[in-house]
């Protein structure tokens, strides 16, 4: 799915939106980093409430390719400068992770891609 | 009032910077500020330092009991970040702690505690006398940001050191995953099973603390850190932490 699609499932706002045309074929749901750093796959979409700097740090290292805050969490400015110089593109949504994740993974089942990863906190 | 103890020259302190009373809702109530100080001379400490969770308001029992009890003492809290991070941040005077105290409930949630659930949080006096129970959640992260901590512990001249680093929950380890190195801390604590060759890798080169993290007394005195200090004081620390001069027990 691409970041369009992101956007219009899960009622999303584009902080950082580098490629709108961005395709991401996985998803990850955590919010502890070192979890994710450990597990999260490339090319996925990033779905989480950890609206930190470091967010971005991990999301490069592991090949996220789109980071979605959940909640309405704001996304603080240093974050949003990191995103831009690494090409991630950060989202904000009202949902909350549950919910986030599960749209995303109809989408991607829909679309015959591989399935959500989700671990709980 | 500056209540540390003055030293007649340098020399070797031993110290435990991490310490919870019976104000912390997951600490077991034996922890009055009495049986910390009996039990901190008995293992030989000759500094602590009082980290309830979000809260500093046993340090004036604490102060006067170190002060009886020919303590070196420190005051503090333990500082749950909105990444849910642990950072403990420490002053020399109980005014400041209570200061700080004050600003870290401002970014509480409006919750109660629930005693039953949590745990009692007995606020008390320096006979072990329960003056209180704190009635705010105290075992619940605050709205502060790491980086807000980090700067208002420095602005108000505490120390600011990530507690527990090595621990899978609530750590710099398990909520950022890695550290880009210019976060500001004045040190990272390791608890008794932090493996540091491997945390390095992560985390990067700090200079680093032992912390019992104690909430029974128990574990008070399993880990100490020793250095050459004029004064139990934020300064001295830091100056001893900045010059590589704190050693690690176990290393």
């Amino acid at each position: 799915m691409t970041l369009s699609d992101l956007l219009a499932a899960c009622e999303a706002t584009a902080v950082v939106a580098p490629d709108a045309q961005v395709s991401v074929s996985r998803a990850y749901t955590s919010d502890l980093l070192s979890d994710v750093m450990a597990h999260a796959p490339e090319e996925s979409v990033l779905i989480t409430i950890q609206n930190h700097l470091n967010t971005v740090a991990v999301a490069t290292l592991v090949g996220c390719r789109a980071i979605l805050i959940c909640h309405g969490r704001a996304i603080p400015e240093e974050m949003a400068a990191a995103a831009r110089s690494e090409q991630v593109a950060i989202l904000t949504t009202p949902i909350n992770q549950f919910e986030a994740s599960n749209r995303i993974g109809s989408c991607l089942t829909t679309q015959g891609h591989a399935r959500v990863h989700s671990v709980a906190v | 009032m500056r209540v540390f103890i003055p030293l007649p020259y340098d020399r070797i302190m031993r110290f435990d910077l991490h310490i919870h009373s019976c104000l912390s809702p997951c600490a077991s109530l034996e922890m009055s500020p009495q049986a910390i100080a009996r039990r901190a001379r008995e293992v030989g400490l000759d500094g602590i330092a009082l980290c309830d969770h979000n809260s500093a308001r046993n340090a004036p029992a604490f102060a006067e009991v170190c002060a009886q009890a020919g303590l070196a003492a420190l005051h503090g809290m333990e500082i749950a970040t909105s990444e849910e991070v642990h950072l403990t941040t420490l002053f020399d005077t109980v005014e400041a702690a209570l200061l700080m105290s004050d600003w870290v409930y401002t970014a509480l949630p409006e919750r109660l505690n629930q005693p039953e659930v949590f745990g009692d949080q007995a606020v008390v006096n320096a006979d072990d006398t329960i003056n209180a129970f704190e009635p705010r959640m105290l075992s619940t992260p605050t709205r502060w940001r790491l980086c807000e901590v980090v700067a208002e512990s420095h602005r108000r001249g505490g120390l600011c050191i990530a507690a527990h680093a090595d621990r899978p929950s609530f750590s710099v380890h398990s909520q950022l995953g890695v550290l880009a190195g210019d976060e500001g801390f004045d040190a990272l604590e390791w608890t008794i099973h932090a493996n540091r060759n491997a945390c390095r890798k992560q985390l990067g080169d700090w200079p680093g603390l032992r912390g019992s993290d104690a909430h029974t007394l128990e574990a008070i005195g399993t880990v100490w850190n020793e250095a050459t200090l004029s004064a139990f004081s934020v300064q001295a620390i830091q100056d001893a932490l900045k010059a590589g001069g704190v050693r690690l027990f176990p290393a």
